[in-house]
């Protein structure tokens, strides 16, 4: 009996990671089909156009790449700095108010960040950050403090506040606590949080085609026109190097703070 | 080694009241049980002490100075935890270093004294091993050890023997205490169990609904209780009505000599162990039926009734009575606590 359920359960599982696996290997087969007219089951012919343009420095894709992946470590950066005193207050103080704070720290989740970007953008005008760096960092923080905030807070309502208590007895600051305690007690949520940050911040387009003025250049900016025009090679090339930078941004992430906490023995288990 | 006095503290969160002027005085060395149910504010006095609240009104004082401007990290105050709190991203080691390394004391110390804060608790050799691959108990002396490393002044423990099964909290409490009289730390140990407080105390202070109800040694406690609240925590209690007269005291029982001469109505707690049962043998004695037996190895719990009060006993196994035997209640009114206008 446990053995035909456990064949069932694992049929089903590898059903699942078949049809979320399934379409990346299209994109894959697509950035190299120079001609696959319906119906046929597999292309025509085959090119490398895709992959050469990509690669070509008169595109300037690996300088957005590069823009991107840099813009996207750094908002993460940003938002983990600014949602960790955030998402621990929410979770763990009780102050006046506080439900219509949590409420406007999630708003951008349910409005669309979208439709205050146009106040914003006049602002930035008047301001002198539109068109700048820092201020499509400042507009990318917008959909991602929510999403932060939200996995962090959950952290620290499970963690709570008695280990930093006991580091506080035993002769801690509350800055060594925060070193020595809290940060390597919330890594796993830290990990989490920075990833979906960077995910989001990684695929942004509007936010960062207003703000930026054209003049922040990042990778989906260089994507979404091929998309639009119906340029599947080019899309899918795009694509797969998109899911490729953003594995290995992840990866980078996880491993730079594991190694930080070397001991790999940093999982809080209650 | 400090002496530490808690003056007239108060403190309430939101509108409950958890402490109402609490008056304590804890000798040099000594060691000292909070008693009481759970929310009557023990852990709340411990914090206080700590520094990890701040009382709204009132004074600690260690030796002869205020401490309540004092930070909580300089204050010298350890709380050992009920779920002990070990780090769980550092090793044993590191753990007990825990508090050294926050106070940037040099490596080389560091290191002799996690060694002789390891071998004082008998875990030598496990340094490096991690908290999950800890039993209850060693986990219990890693946090003793890293509590002491830094050589507090006062030792806070809340509840710490209250996760560790019975075997276990009998040993590791004899040897927290040696250590405790070894080091002649002024601890404080929070517990609701008063079997513990009783015997590992030199002085228990017995709270509820955030007042300290009675402060004495553990005999004064057990003999001589100011209120029959005070003496429910040690156990179960008989409560006799009546009233004294001439030196006399009168009750459905019977009259009996005391040593009170006031007139006025009392109540009279005898202890279950101070009642004898034996076979009815004259007609003098208070005679009772037995209404029910439990036995609990060592010795036998009984319900008697006599002259229509309900009497709990307590007696050895000798002699055993069944339920509904007639037996001979002898009542030891010597040892009785009396009780003024309680009713």
């Amino acid at each position: 009996m446990r053995e035909n359920h456990s064949k069932i359960f694992s049929i089903i599982m590898y059903l699942m990671i078949f049809i979320l696996v399934f379409p990346l290997f299209i994109l894959i087969i697509w950035s190299f089909a120079k001609s696959w007219p319906w119906p046929d089951l597999f292309p025509k012919e085959f090119g490398l156009r895709g992959i050469k343009y990509f690669l070509d420095p008169t595109s300037k894709s690996l300088s957005a790449l590069l823009c991107s992946v840099f813009l996207s470590m750094t908002v993460t950066v940003i938002t983990l700095i600014i949602t960790i005193p955030a998402a621990k207050a929410l979770a763990l103080y009780e102050f006046k108010g506080k439900k219509i704070v949590e409420f406007l720290i999630l708003a951008p989740l349910i409005v669309s960040p979208v439709a205050v970007a146009m106040g914003i953008h006049l602002s930035f005008i008047r301001l002198g950050l539109a068109n700048t760096f820092i201020g499509v960092v400042l507009v990318h923080l917008l959909p991602c403090i929510p999403y932060s905030v939200r996995i962090l807070k959950n952290v620290f309502e499970v963690t709570g506040e008695a280990m930093e208590m006991q580091a506080r007895v035993l002769g801690a600051s509350p800055f060594q606590t925060f070193i020595n305690v809290t940060l390597p007690i919330i890594t796993p949520g830290l990990v989490s949080a920075g990833s979906l940050v960077f995910i989001v911040s990684f695929s942004q387009y509007f936010l960062t085609f207003l703000i930026g003025g054209g003049r922040i250049v990042t990778f989906p900016m260089h994507m979404f026109p091929f998309v639009q025009s119906g340029d599947r090679m080019m899309a899918s090339v795009y694509s797969v190097v998109f899911i490729i930078t953003t594995l290995i941004c992840l990866q980078i992430i996880e491993k730079l703070v594991k190694r930080y906490y070397k001991s790999g023995n940093y999982f809080f288990i209650n | 080694m400090t002496q530490i006095v808690l003056k007239n503290i108060s403190k309430s969160f939101g509108n409950k009241k958890v402490l109402d002027d609490i008056n304590v005085v804890i000798g040099e060395g000594e060691i000292v049980s909070l008693l009481g149910p759970s929310g009557c504010g023990k852990t709340t006095t411990l914090k206080l002490i700590a520094g990890l609240l701040k009382p709204d009104s009132g004074d600690i004082l260690f030796g002869n100075s205020s401490i309540l401007n004092i930070p909580v990290e300089k204050r010298g105050a350890v709380i050992v935890f009920q779920d002990y709190l070990l780090f769980p991203h550092l090793n044993v080691a590191q753990n007990v270093e825990f508090g050294l390394k926050m106070a940037k004391v040099d490596k080389a110390k560091r290191q002799e004294q996690v060694k002789r804060m390891l071998h004082l608790v008998q875990l030598d050799g496990y340094e490096k091993k991690y908290p999950d691959e800890l039993s209850g108990g060693q986990k219990q002396r890693v946090a003793i050890a890293r509590a002491l490393a830094i050589e507090p002044k006062v030792l806070l423990l809340d509840e710490p023997f209250s996760n560790l099964d019975m075997r276990l909290r009998e040993s590791m409490r004899d040897f927290i205490i040696q250590i405790q009289r070894k080091l002649k730390i002024t601890t404080i140990l929070v517990t609701h169990d008063k079997e513990e407080a009783l015997m590992t105390s030199d002085k228990i202070a017995v709270m509820l609904d955030g007042k300290i109800r009675q402060f004495g040694t553990p005999a004064e406690l057990y003999q001589r209780p100011v209120s029959p609240e005070v003496a429910n925590f040690f156990g179960e209690k008989n409560y006799i009505r009546g009233h004294i007269k001439d030196g006399m005291f009168v009750s459905d029982l019977g009259i009996v000599i005391t040593k009170y001469n006031e007139q006025s109505s009392v109540m009279a707690m005898i202890r279950p162990e101070d009642i004898e049962l034996i076979e009815p043998s004259n007609d003098d004695g208070i005679i009772g039926i037995v209404k029910t037996v439990k036995y609990a190895g060592d010795r036998i719990y009984y319900t008697v009734m006599a002259n229509n009060v309900e009497l709990k006993c307590l007696s050895g196994t000798r002699k055993m009575f069944n339920i509904g035997d007639r037996v001979q209640v002898n009542i030891d009114f010597d040892n009785a606590v009396f009780f003024k206008d309680v009713w």
